[in-house]
């Protein structure tokens, strides 16, 4: 191969330790096409990926077939269920994906949403819904800074330091309102903003849309998001060349923590009043989302895209039983599987990768 | 020949236990170090001081003649001293690149990376710095490579970034004898080009080919520092396996 002088190698006439074979690298088209999808496998989101498509496939093929018995096109199931189903779990999944990219987990989140829509109704009720949304978002950074501070120094498993913490906020929430809901009325809420319905789709999904592009820079682009790969995948590594993994860590928590602060505006706006204790389902279902889209649970893999994926495939294999009038046993049942499902594979990819 | 690194009365203590005890030593300029020792004699505790990863109980730490007060990784990173630990120098589930570039991001002005940029650079360095066979792509996750193949793209991040000290434990353990061979002429060769090296190893004949000088670390002191010319494998040898005490009937006896 020809040696290329590109003036930023260290020794261009340097002895190789081994020379490389061309006919490693591919030169076709279609050898280059493989070799990404190969990347694409390695980051896990491929063959849940297939799943979703075919999923999907599936369920259009059978509304268009049977639209009065499976109504899945219907515009009052798109815009009522999958539109703001979808995106709330989606942007809960990429707050989640990234702190467990990062080594993290949080296991309060449930506990923390509570709380920040109550900070947002208690707070917009009393001045504004801008004041309240910043609330909202501050209340969400701040809870997720204290857990994360417990867990980088003292070194306590995030596991167990915020799920522990969850039933500190969860105890918080109810101190803060007590155990009956807060309620907000829709003239004092930001409706057509946050949960607008335009038809076919509603506002929530460009929210998603527009923290999804965002975060995928972030951590796909940033220079920040290549540090939380390094301290998720191998710290001494990180540490080796200088990253400090407490900062990245905690930034992380911060971002986190943001995400879980307007998700819960989102939930708040949509309801229009939040119950403390009501909403511990979102904990385990945004890890779910998560690891659904080829998040690792050791750290160190996972992308946007997948937690997207994760999300969109639990809700709406959760709207598709729902619709064929499965019993909620099932449908307990199917989503369950689809997580284990997900999670061998992710295994596999890994046990393949290593 | 000037010092690069002077560490002084180095002692390193865990609770109760004393892992190293007043140890000083210099590397100097262009210059390649074999450290020596048997397991637990205290070598991994003293790189990882070295390079700034561990802090030590007491002691100095002079570069270039100047004492540097608080030693840590940031601060050695800016000096230039860059460690390879064995198993634990890349992030395996991130690609050659990212790897290469992991804390040196080549960034616009938002942080945002330029991966084009590194790849180029990145496949640049695996061609023609430490070329390794059967990698297809900077793009690679890391994981899909050998063990060997992901010592040398760890010593190719070092050399591309131009440290002036490189510290590497154990490099040779995964690495095929051909791979072997290459990396240890590579050392010589950079020393020509102004980088210094500590090499940590149990292989004795490694060591004693490559290496300017030897230190010999036993039970957290350091027993022996010799030049090669003035020291023996046999010597060597026995000063790992026998200690103070080794040395002492090697030079008595001729045999130990």
């Amino acid at each position: 191969m020809a040696k290329k002088s590109t003036g930023l190698v260290a020794s261009a006439d340097t002895q190789a330790i081994v020379k490389t074979s061309d006919e490693a690298r591919p030169s076709t088209i279609i050898g280059k096409l493989l070799n990404n999808l190969q990347f694409v496998r390695g980051r896990g989101a491929l063959e849940i990926g297939i799943v979703f498509v075919i999923l999907q496939l599936l369920m259009i093929g059978y509304a268009i077939v049977a639209p009065r018995d499976f109504p899945y096109l219907d515009p009052a199931n798109l815009s009522g269920v999958l539109s703001q189903d979808i995106p709330v779990l989606g942007i809960l999944g990429i707050g989640v994906g990234i702190l467990m990219i990062s080594g993290e987990f949080d296991l309060s989140l449930g506990s923390a949403i509570a709380f920040c829509a109550i900070m947002f109704i208690k707070v917009t009720n009393a001045s504004n819904w801008g004041v309240g949304l910043a609330a909202a978002i501050a209340s969400g950074v701040v809870i997720a800074l204290i857990n994360g501070l417990l867990v980088v120094y003292t070194k306590i498993p995030s596991f167990i330091a915020t799920l522990g913490l969850g039933f500190f906020w969860a105890g918080a929430s109810i101190f803060l309102n007590g155990p009956i809901p807060s309620n907000m009325s829709a003239k004092d809420a930001p409706v057509q903003l946050f949960v607008g319905d335009f038809g076919s789709i509603r506002a929530q999904v460009f929210w998603m849309v527009a923290i999804a592009i965002v975060a995928w820079f972030l951590l796909h682009r940033h220079r920040f998001g290549n540090h939380i790969y390094a301290v998720g995948g191998n710290v001494s590594a990180a540490k080796a060349i200088s990253i400090n993994p407490n900062r990245v860590k905690l930034v992380t928590f911060a971002i986190y923590g943001s995400l879980v602060g307007f998700a819960s505006v989102l939930i708040a706006v949509r309801t229009l009043s939040m119950q403390p204790n009501s909403t511990q389902d979102y904990t385990l279902l945004a890890v779910a989302a998560a690891v659904v889209g080829g998040v690792s649970l050791n750290g160190g893999r996972g992308s946007i895209i997948g937690m997207i994926v994760g999300a969109a495939l639990i809700k709406s294999l959760n709207d598709g039983l729902i619709l064929i009038n499965a019993d909620g046993y099932y449908i307990q049942l199917f989503v369950g599987l689809l997580i284990v499902l997900a999670a061998v594979i992710n295994r596999r990819v890994e046990g393949s990768a290593s | 020949m000037s010092s690069l690194l002077r560490v002084a009365n180095i002692t390193k203590t865990y609770g109760n236990n004393t892992v190293l005890k007043d140890v000083s030593f210099e590397i100097n300029h262009n210059e390649v170090v074999g450290l020596l020792g048997d397991n637990g004699a205290g070598k991994s505790t003293l790189v990882k001081i070295m390079s700034g990863v561990v802090d030590a109980t007491a002691g100095q730490y002079f570069w270039e003649g100047q004492e540097v007060e608080n030693v840590n990784r940031t601060e050695t990173e800016r000096l230039g001293v860059e460690t390879i630990f064995q198993d634990s120098a890349l992030v395996p589930q991130m690609s050659i690149t990212r790897n290469i570039f992991m804390g040196r991001e080549i960034t616009n002005t938002l942080g945002l990376m330029k991966l084009k940029q590194m790849d180029t650079i990145a496949e640049a360095i695996l061609d023609s710095v430490v070329t390794i066979e059967g990698i297809k792509s900077p793009k690679q996750l890391v994981s899909s490579l050998s063990g060997g193949q992901a010592q040398a793209v760890a010593i190719a991040r070092a050399v591309h970034f131009k440290r002036s000290l490189l510290i590497l434990d154990e490099p040779t353990s995964a690495l095929a004898v051909r791979a072997t061979e290459a990396l240890l002429d590579y050392l010589t060769q950079l020393k020509g080009e102004g980088v210094s090296s500590v090499l940590v190893t149990h292989n004795l004949h490694h060591a004693f080919k490559v290496c300017d000088r030897h230190i010999v670390m036993n039970h957290g002191k350091k027993i022996l520092d010799l030049r090669r010319e003035d020291t023996s494998v046999e010597e060597l040898t026995a000063a790992v396996v026998g200690g103070a005490e080794g040395i002492r009937r090697f030079r008595e006896q001729g045999s130990f």
